[in-house]
């Protein structure tokens, strides 16, 4: 399977290049997707894409409401109401402020409003730290939440799109988030290609709330209060969300390529030289450009191994993983979080994988690798090593231990 | 001292007050609850084209109980702090869309309610940003002085020596709860100088004045805030009957002030200073929660509400002392 | 073997009594020797003044505690109740808790031989009226005396707790005995007159029991809602929609909340001297339950099958005689009382001052600290000529 190629077709759709950061290329797809309620809060890493959007508006390219919030418990129910009453609403948040508005993203979740975040990922206090960790996006992986991790600038702005397009969408109605990690992509610049507003505007339909907007002319009482005459029907409700996600992403993806070209061959995830791999390495974030140099270089000497970069972490794309990850011997999760005191202490991702391995018959090895904790660097070598121990266990020398900690001191 | 003129569809008299209900028979608040009473109003005040978020408390458990509702405007459920970035959210969203032309352009009344927690502690902050927006909104703290919803317990908000589950009179202790009630309407005023409306209120107390400033903070212009004081059958422990009653006792002793701040400047809807002000033990003797009280606790609160009175610069409002001078500058 | 008691209480007012009564039963079987545990419900928190509760308590003599929790713990409810003690006689006309749940009668979980326990002052005949008809016999006995009334913080200390426990053990002494009953009581409190009030409760209630058959009581005139499956209402947030705005003059004018009526929940209700009104407004004004719809000749009717019985309308009012809380026994429907004034203004006032009767019934404003009966005052009808 070959990366995403860019393709020249279809020129008209791009209106200039510009170097942005990864959370300035957010602020444009905001800006194209015409968000009319903006909430800002600051926290490292994410707080760029705030400014970014206040100076659009400062300089009149966005009209949008832009409120300064007193927290983000605050900042995250602004947004949730802003959308309640059918505005097309953004926010952001990193960290530990992810946190401090849990409650609220929560809510949001089970009040079905299709608003969007952007997550710069960070790890979580105590002791305050900013470099990336996953622990904060992941956080709301069981409420019902759209949640996708972009790897480039470029991903990150046509996934505001698409994430709107999926989120707004009637068979869905979820919040979303969409995931970047904090300085290796928030802050570092690529040269972007900006899309025109029309060709935004062939993909983006307008955001209809429908009989459940809150307005004067549609009377409705919503979120009342229940109890166990209710509670299970409506998580049923929002369950199946969830699952019908599934096909309006893929049907997404299909119109956006429609209109913007060929650029997402697969929704879920993208494979780098599996095609005859006996390893893999599976991850999510920017750990996929150490991983795929490390690849090469294997390669080069004459090692089968092949690089899945995970994008859609929910919903998550069991069987496509199945299908994927079942034709290796040996497959590596790489877990930028941790979970501990989990079954056999492995990290977030690495559970939910090995979960949706297990109904195969033939099943690959399965290993661990945490790595990359607050921002700690994950080198080309030390990726060597991941596959290394993936080779190994091909082979039929099989550690014991499901997980490694790769890229500490010890 | 003149306050500015508001221009708003006041209600001259009880004759005069418009008989439809935008919040309804239906709902699972106690029997006697004022705090229905206030929904009921600000409902009627602000007419159909209105949307409120009420934050979690009685006023929500109790009113859309079991997925049905009384309400007949379109209301959502908030976080119990979350009631200022409630309002802000709604009106923002409005804004927004009426400006882009996504929807048409009129007043639309946004109202969010929160009880002693959402209003008074934990939905501090939020309201507070929201008193500095230019957006217009209105937020009604309604003041039952305990957190009812979770069955009476004791809040930033709760009288003195006030018995609630949290603060129950003991062998040892007879007064859990040592904390004097907080100055919520005050503190905000003090604290937003460019929010042009804070007052407080009694559903009851006069008839018709809650429902006259609720007309006003809606036509006024930006963010306002109203502080109700609804006498409570269940956690005061009286018989419902009384609700009215113990709201123009509260008020006539002077422990719960009521009155208007419009643009800087304060009238007073009862001027115990000038009407004359009941002893305090009238009021508190009659509520199950006070039962455990002597006469050292009557007499602290008596002499709390005497300084408030007769002590503070602005009488009933702010705990500033008279006999604040400017100081001179050094010679 | 299992003993299931349920007690039928007015929320917060016979909160405490409710839970003490449920908690020495179980200190009391206990004491027998059996496994006993109890609980409230759940669900019917948080408790609200006047809403109909529910208090449990189950009792085994050969059950191991687990296996008793297994059978009658973690419910919402009561599956079938031995004895189902009812704490206020008004709620014999049934009982709406909460919303979608409609009106459902008092005896709904009293089983085949089990025993319904009612405290009032009526006969057995004015409260079997409006039960709901079982397809199987069961028993009826009631406890002299009103329904004791406290509050959260105010407990009132009538002896009704002590002469409850006597009469559950004259109706089923598989539950608690008499005997473990005045032994708990005087080692308890080393009052002897608690020990002696539950005796004469007992002695009393023996001489009570009566059966009911499946001839006595009502077809249930009211209807229980279905629930609807999850995938058969609104998704998104939980959306339903809101009372439709309506208004016109006149009864039932107001549109209301048709779900949940709440009307159950009081004891009393307000009758009105129509003639003697001045229209000054404030009754509607102040109903926290918006149950008064002005009408054309600027009077209020009341809706009564939302109105909670509060009392305020009655204390609010300025004329003497004018609006006066009834105990709710006396009535057996839910007309118009306007409708019938305008009808027979003379006829209504006869009406009126039957159901009024001579008593008035003052609650000084603690709850907990007693009632007081004084005789009412007599106001000719004042009605147009």
């Amino acid at each position: 399977m070959k990366v995403a190629k860019e393709v020249k077709e279809k020129k008209e759709v791009w209106e200039r290049e510009e170097l942005l950061t990864g959370c300035q290329a957010v602020s444009h797809a905001v800006r194209l997707a015409d968000v009319d309620v903006i909430a800002a809060y600051p926290i490292r890493p994410y707080t760029e894409v705030m400014d970014m959007l206040s100076r659009l508006i400062a300089d009149g390219e966005l009209d949008a409401e832009y409120l300064i919030a007193d927290s983000e418990h605050s900042q995250f129910e602004i947004v949730k109401h802003a959308s309640s009453v059918g505005a097309r609403a953004f926010g952001g948040s990193s960290g530990t402020g992810w946190m401090y508005g849990m409650e609220a993203l929560v809510v949001t979740a089970t009040d079905r409003l299709p608003t969007l975040f952007l997550v710069g990922n960070r790890a979580l206090d105590d002791p305050g730290a900013f470099g990336v960790e996953h622990n904060d996006a992941m956080s709301v992986r069981d409420f019902g939440w759209l949640l996708s991790w972009s790897t480039t600038a470029q991903e990150a702005l046509e996934h505001v799109l698409i994430m709107y397009r999926v989120a707004e969408d009637k068979r869905v109605l979820m919040p979303a988030a969409l995931a970047m990690d904090g300085a290796f992509l928030t802050h570092s610049q690529h040269i972007v290609k900006l899309p025109t507003q029309e060709a935004v505007k062939k993909f983006l339909p307008p955001y209809d709330l429908g009989g459940r907007r809150l307005h004067p002319d549609n009377p409705v009482s919503i979120a009342p209060q229940v109890n166990e005459d209710w509670v299970i029907e409506l998580r049923r409700q929002n369950w199946e969300a969830a699952r019908r996600a599934k096909g309006v992403i893929e049907e997404a993806y299909q119109e956006f390529n429609a209109v913007f070209g060929p650029r997402y061959e697969n929704p879920w995830f993208t494979e780098f030289e599996t095609d005859d791999a006996d390893v893999v390495l599976i991850g999510l974030g920017t750990v996929a450009m150490p991983a795929r140099t490390a690849v090469r270089r294997l390669r080069q000497q004459g090692e089968k191994v092949g690089y899945v970069n995970l994008r859609w972490f929910r919903p998550f794309p069991s069987q496509e993983l199945r299908d994927c990850l079942g034709r290796f011997k040996a497959v590596g999760i790489i877990d930028r979080d941790f979970a501990h005191g989990s079954p056999d202490s492995g990290g977030i991702l690495c559970h939910d994988i090995r979960s949706c391995l297990y109904p195969l018959e033939k099943r690959p090895h399965v290993f661990n690798i945490i790595t990359g904790l607050g921002g700690r660097d994950v080198s080309i070598e030390e990726c060597i090593k991941m596959y290394n121990i993936g080779l190994d266990a091909a082979a039929g020398k099989v550690k014991d231990e499901l997980v490694t900690w790769i890229g500490l001191r010890e | 001292m003149v306050q500015t003129k508001v221009d708003f569809e006041k209600i001259k008299n009880v004759r005069e007050t418009p008989l439809e209900e935008f919040y309804t028979s239906g709902h699972r608040t106690c029997q006697g609850c004022e705090s229905a009473l206030v929904m009921r109003d600000f409902a009627k005040a602000a007419g159909s084209r209105t949307i409120a978020t009420g934050a979690t408390g009685c006023m929500y458990v109790a009113n859309t109980s079991y997925q049905t509702t009384p309400w007949i405007i379109p209301w959502m459920h908030t976080q119990l702090g979350a009631g200022g970035a409630s309002a802000v959210g709604m009106a923002a969203g409005l804004r927004a869309l009426m400006r882009k032309g996504k929807i048409p352009k009129e007043k639309i009344n946004v109202i969010n309610f929160s009880g002693d927690l959402g209003g008074g502690d934990m939905g501090l902050s939020g309201i507070s940003g929201a008193l500095q927006t230019d957006l217009d909104l209105l937020i009604i703290l309604y003041d039952n002085e305990s957190a009812a919803n979770t069955d009476i317990q004791a809040t930033g908000l709760t009288t003195y020596g006030a018995q609630t589950t949290f603060t129950p009179p003991g062998s040892k202790k007879r007064i859990m709860h040592r904390r004097w009630k907080k100055n919520v309407a005050a503190m905000l005023a003090v604290g937003h100088p460019t929010c042009r409306y804070v007052a407080t209120a009694s559903a009851t107390f006069p008839a018709l004045d809650f429902l006259n400033k609720t007309r006003k903070a809606l036509a006024i212009g930006g963010p306002t805030f109203i502080h109700t004081f609804d006498p409570c059958p269940k956690g005061w422990d009286y018989h419902p009957g009384y609700s009215r009653e113990l709201g123009e006792l509260g008020i006539k002793s002077g422990i719960f002030p009521l009155y208007e701040i419009v643009d800087g400047k304060i009238s007073y809807t009862y001027d115990p200073r000038k009407r004359g002000r009941i002893p305090v033990r009238e009021y508190l003797e009659k509520q199950g929660r006070f039962a455990h009280f002597i006469d050292e606790d009557f007499d602290y609160i008596q002499k709390r509400v005497d300084e408030m009175w007769d002590e503070w610069e602005l009488p009933g409002v702010a705990p500033f002392k008279s006999g604040l001078e400017l100081v001179e500058s050094a010679k | 073997m299992i003993k299931r008691l349920e007690i039928n209480y007015r929320g917060i007012f016979q909160k405490n009594l409710g839970k003490y009564i449920g908690s020495d039963i179980v200190l009391i079987a206990s004491s027998e020797g059996k496994v006993a545990f109890s609980n409230g419900r759940y669900s019917d928190a948080p408790e609200r003044n006047g809403i109909p509760c529910k208090y449990f308590a189950f009792v085994s003599p050969d059950l191991s505690e687990e296996e008793l929790e297994a059978e009658c713990g973690a419910k919402m409810d009561i599956d079938e109740a031995d004895v189902s003690v009812v704490l206020d006689d008004s709620m014999s006309k049934g009982v709406e808790p909460w919303g979608w749940h409609g009106i459902r009668p008092i005896n709904e979980k009293v089983r085949e031989k089990g025993c319904m326990l009612v405290v009032s002052e009526r006969k057995h005949a004015e409260l079997v009226k409006f039960f709901a008809k079982k397809p199987y016999d069961y028993r009826l006995a009631t406890l002299k005396g009103a329904a004791s009334l406290a509050g959260l913080w105010v407990f009132k200390d009538d002896l009704t707790r002590e002469r409850v426990l006597g009469a559950i053990a004259a109706v089923d002494p598989g539950i608690i005995s008499i005997e473990a009953v005045e032994k708990y009581l005087l080692k308890k409190t080393g009052d002897q007159k608690r020990a002696k009030a539950a005796r004469e409760a007992y002695d009393a209630t023996l001489r009570n029991i009566e059966r009911v058959t499946p001839k006595d009581g009502i077809d249930w005139p009211h209807k229980i809602p279905v629930l609807p499956k999850w995938h058969e209402f609104q998704e998104g947030g939980v959306v339903v929609p809101a009372v439709k705005r309506g208004f016109k003059m006149g009864p039932r004018g107001q549109n209301r909340n048709e779900m949940f009526k709440r009307g159950t929940s009081k004891t009393e209700r307000p009758v009105v001297r129509f003639d003697l009104c001045i229209k000054c407004t404030l009754c509607w004004l102040d109903c926290p339950d918006e149950c008064f719809d002005p009408t054309d000749d600027g009077l209020y009717d009341i809706h009564y099958e939302f109105c909670t019985g509060c009392h305020k309308c009655a204390q609010v009012c300025p004329v003497p005689e004018c609006i006066v809380m009834v105990d709710e026994m006396k009535f057996d429907n839910e007309k118009s009382p306007w409708e019938m004034h305008a009808k027979d203004p003379k006829a209504y006032v006869k009406w009126a001052e039957d159901k009024k009767g001579k008593e008035r019934v003052f609650y000084p404003q603690v709850t907990g600290t007693g009632r007081e009966i004084r005789e009412g005052e007599t106001v000719p009808a004042k009605v147009a000529k």
